[in-house]
C-alpha cells in the first residue's frame, strides 16, 4: 500500500469515515441527510467526499471551508466507507485536493436515463439511512 | 356613476352570506335545514380547499426559493447543474396534483439540475421522487429492510396511482405494494 500526499493510505479502509459537505439547506432536514445530497454529478459520474481519519469532528471544517468557497456550509453527512461498499458501489482515493475521494460504480444506463436514475436514487438513500449528520 | 363591483368582492359578499345562513339557527322549516345544512358543506368544503391550497401555496414557495437559492453552476461545489426551470414547473405541477390525505413533500436539489420530493418518516423509512424536464418521475423508497426503485409517467394534472400507493405506503404504517420493475 502507498502513501498519499495527505499521509493517507491509497486504499480507504471500510472503517473510515467519509465526508459530503453540504452547502444548502434543503439537502438535509432537522436530524437526517436526504438522498438527493449523495447523488452523482453528472459530469464526472461521481460523487466526491473526504477522507476523515480519527481527528475531531469539528476538524472537518478546515477541509470544508474552503471546498465550499463563497457558499455557505451547512452542514456534513458523514459515513462509513463500508456503508458504500455495502450498497454495491466503490469508494476509491482520489487526490489531490488532499483527503479526495470519490465514490464510483453508480448505475449508468443512457439507454434509460430515468431507470438510471431511480437505481441511483435507490442506492443515495441507503447511503442517506446510514449517514449522520454533523452541522456546524 | 355608480362603482363597478368586482368578482372578488362579490364572492366575499356571497360567503359573507353564506357563512351567516350556514350557522344562524332561525330556519323552522325542513326546506329552511336542508338548504342551512347545504350551506355548511359548501363552506366546510371551501374552508378545507383554503386550508390546502394554501399549504400548497407554501410547498410551491419553498420549490421557487431552492430555485433561486440553486440557480447557479456547481450550487453544491462539486460541480452541480443549476436546476432546470422545467424540473422547478413539474414539481409545482406535482405538488398540485397531490390528493388529499397525501402529505406534502420536502424538497431538495439534485446535482443534474433535477428535484427531488422526499417523503421521509425516518431514515430507514422514507419515498424519494425525483423530478426533472421530463414527464417520466425516477423514483425509489426505503421501507425497513425492502428496497426498489421504479419508473412512472405524469401526466401533469394527475399522479400516477402507483406513486401515490408507494408515498402512502411510507407515510401510513401500512405496507402497501409499490410496482417494481
Amino acid at each position: 500500500m502507498a502513501t498519499l500526499p495527505s499521509g493517507l493510505s491509497d486504499s480507504v479502509s471500510d472503517q473510515e469515515d467519509l465526508a459530503r459537505f453540504l452547502t444548502q439547506s434543503s439537502q438535509f432536514t432537522a436530524t437526517l441527510v436526504k438522498p438527493a445530497a449523495f447523488l452523482p454529478s453528472p459530469k464526472d459520474r461521481e460523487t466526491s467526499v473526504s477522507r476523515h481519519g480519527s481527528e475531531p469532528r469539528e476538524e472537518l471544517w478546515t477541509i470544508g471551508l474552503p471546498a465550499a468557497g463563497a457558499r455557505t456550509l451547512h452542514a456534513a453527512a458523514i459515513f462509513k466507507a463500508q456503508v458504500v461498499r455495502a450498497a454495491q458501489l466503490e469508494v476509491a482515493a482520489d487526490e489531490p485536493p488532499p483527503r479526495h475521494a470519490v465514490i464510483r460504480g453508480w448505475p449508468w444506463d443512457d439507454d434509460d436515463p430515468k431507470l438510471q436514475k431511480a437505481k441511483q436514487v435507490e442506492l443515495a438513500a441507503v447511503i442517506a439511512s446510514q449517514a449522520d449528520l454533523l452541522r456546524r | 356613476m355608480p362603482e363597478p363591483v368586482s368578482k372578488v368582492r362579490l364572492c366575499l359578499l356571497g360567503y359573507v352570506a353564506l357563512s351567516t345562513y350556514a350557522t344562524g339557527s332561525s330556519a323552522i322549516s325542513v326546506e329552511a335545514s336542508d338548504v342551512r345544512r347545504a350551506a355548511s358543506a359548501l363552506i366546510e368544503s371551501v374552508e378545507r380547499s383554503q386550508a390546502l391550497f394554501g399549504e400548497k401555496a407554501s410547498a410551491i414557495s419553498q420549490l421557487r426559493a431552492l430555485a433561486i437559492e440553486c440557480n447557479q453552476e456547481n450550487w453544491d461545489a462539486y460541480g452541480a447543474t443549476l436546476i432546470d426551470p422545467r424540473a422547478i414547473s413539474n414539481a409545482e405541477a406535482i405538488v398540485r396534483a397531490l390528493p388529499i390525505g397525501v402529505p406534502l413533500p420536502e424538497f431538495a436539489p439534485e446535482p443534474d439540475g433535477s428535484v427531488s420530493l422526499d417523503w421521509i418518516q425516518s431514515r430507514t423509512r422514507l419515498f424519494s421522487l425525483s423530478v426533472g424536464r421530463s414527464q417520466r418521475l425516477a423514483y425509489a423508497w426505503l421501507d425497513g429492510t425492502d428496497r426498489g426503485h421504479a419508473v412512472a409517467t405524469f401526466d401533469g394534472s394527475t399522479i400516477p396511482p402507483r406513486v401515490i400507493d408507494g408515498i402512502l405506503a411510507i407515510v401510513k404504517n401500512g405496507h402497501a405494494p409499490i410496482g417494481t420493475f
